[in-house]
C-alpha cells in the first residue's frame, strides 16, 4: 500500500468486463457517472454489470466542488437518448437501472421531462426492471418534480452531499433546505416511490453534524440514506479534510437505522448508487 | 498462447499509472480472476485481475514505476501452452 492511502482502499478491477460494458455504452452513445466523475468503484460495479447513465449530456451548469463532471456550456438534450438507454437497459440485461444527470438549470423543468422518459422507455421494454433516478434539485420547481413522480420510478434520490454548514464550501449554489424540500414533496406526493440521500464525509464534518443530517432527511420522509468518503478528484476540487475510518462508518451505519431508514449504506468507498440494488431486496 | 496484460485506463484522464505491488511472481501459476499486480491512484488501489488462466511468463515492469497506459506490465502464457 502507498504512503498515503489507508489499506482499507481497495478495489478489484477486472479489464475484461470493463471492456465489455464500455463497448456496450459506447455503442448506444450513453454516458455514465461511473466514468464522467472517475468512480473508484468502476471496476466492481462494472464487473457485476451494473452503471449508473448520466443523461443530458457531458456538462452541468453548476460548479460544485467535490465533483469532476465537468462545467461548461450544455448540450441541447439528445431526443434519441430515453431509447438508447432502454435499448442499453435490454441489451445488459440490468435487473436494477440508476440514472442520474448533469444539473440543467438552463431547461424550464431542469430535465425532468427528459427523466420521465428515459423511465417510459425502459419500462416499456424491460417491465421487471426498477427504475431509481438521483436527480438534481429541479431549483424546487415541483411540477418539475411531478413530471419525474408521474413516470412512476421505484426510487427517487436527491443528494444532500454534506452538511449544512459546508454548503458554501462544498456546494455553493445549492441550499440545504431546498433539498430537503425536494425530499419532502415526493414522500408527500407519491408515498410508493421511495426516496434517498447521500452525503460524504471527510471534508471537515462533525459527528453531531452528520447524525443531525441524518435527523433532518428522516424528518423529512427519506427512506434510504448513503455515506461514502470524500475523494478529491482533482486539484481544482476542494480538499479532503480527514479519511474516516471504516468502524466510524459502522457507527453511521447503526446510527442511522436506529433513525428509521429502512435500508442505509455506509462505507469508505460507497457512493449514492454503489450496490444501489439492495435497497430493494 | 501468450496474453499481454496492459496497464488500464481507470478514469478518463489517466495518462500512466504507478505499479504499485506484484501480486504473482514470474513462473507461478495464474487462475483467472487472481489479482496480477496493483495500481496506486490517488483516490484507490486497484488490483488488476487475471482475464485468463495460466502462469505468468513475464513482469515487465517493477513495483514503483509508472507505466503508461496501454503498455504492457505483464504477459501469460496462457493454459495449453507448453511450460
Amino acid at each position: 500500500m502507498n504512503g498515503h492511502l489507508p489499506e482499507w482502499f481497495r478495489v478489484p478491477y477486472d479489464e475484461t468486463s470493463v471492456t465489455q460494458m464500455n463497448d456496450t455504452l459506447q455503442s448506444f452513445q450513453l454516458n455514465t457517472v461511473c466514468t464522467e466523475a472517475d468512480c473508484p468503484n468502476l471496476g466492481e460495479c462494472w464487473h457485476r454489470h451494473t452503471a449508473t447513465f448520466m443523461i443530458l449530456g457531458k456538462y452541468c451548469t453548476r460548479n460544485c466542488r467535490f465533483c469532476s463532471v465537468p462545467h461548461g456550456k450544455p448540450e441541447i438534450p439528445d431526443v434519441n437518448e430515453p431509447s438508447h438507454i432502454a435499448d442499453a437497459v435490454q441489451a445488459l440485461g440490468l435487473h436494477h437501472v440508476v440514472i442520474t444527470q448533469v444539473t440543467r438549470d438552463d431547461l424550464a423543468d431542469g430535465g425532468a421531462s427528459q427523466f420521465a422518459a428515459c423511465i417510459r422507455a425502459i419500462r416499456n421494454l424491460s417491465e421487471d426492471v426498477t427504475i431509481e433516478v438521483l436527480i438534481s434539485d429541479m431549483k424546487g420547481d415541483h411540477t418539475a418534480l411531478d413530471t419525474v413522480m408521474e413516470a412512476g420510478p421505484d426510487i427517487i434520490g436527491h443528494n444532500l452531499e454534506t452538511v449544512p454548514s459546508l454548503y458554501a464550501a462544498v456546494r455553493p449554489q445549492a441550499i440545504y433546505s431546498r433539498s430537503l424540500d425536494v425530499l419532502a414533496h415526493v414522500k408527500e406526493c407519491s408515498p410508493k416511490i421511495l426516496t434517498k440521500t447521500g452525503i460524504m464525509v471527510g471534508l471537515g464534518e462533525t459527528k453531531e453534524e452528520v447524525l443531525q443530517t441524518m435527523e433532518d432527511a428522516r424528518a423529512n420522509g427519506c427512506d434510504i440514506f448513503t455515506i461514502g468518503q470524500y475523494l478529491r478528484p482533482g486539484k481544482s476540487n476542494i480538499e479532503m479534510k480527514e479519511y474516516v475510518p471504516p468502524a466510524e462508518f459502522e457507527e453511521y451505519r447503526k446510527a442511522a437505522l436506529q433513525k428509521g431508514f429502512r435500508y442505509v449504506a455506509s462505507g469508505p468507498l460507497v457512493r449514492s448508487s454503489y450496490h444501489a440494488e439492495e435497497a430493494l431486496l | 498462447m501468450q496474453k499481454e496484460i496492459k496497464m488500464p485506463r481507470l478514469s478518463s484522464s489517466m495518462k500512466e499509472g504507478l505499479l504499485g505491488a506484484w501480486r504473482i511472481q514470474p513462473r507461478e501459476r495464474v487462475q483467472k480472476g487472481d489479482v496480477l499486480f496493483e495500481i496506486e491512484t490517488d483516490k484507490v488501489v486497484s488490483e488488476v485481475e487475471a482475464p485468463c488462466s495460466g502462469w505468468l511468463s513475464r513482469q515487465c515492469f517493477e513495483e514503483g514505476d509508472m507505466v503508461d497506459v496501454g503498455e504492457t506490465v505483464c504477459i501469460i502464457e496462457t493454459d495449453g501452452e507448453d511450460a
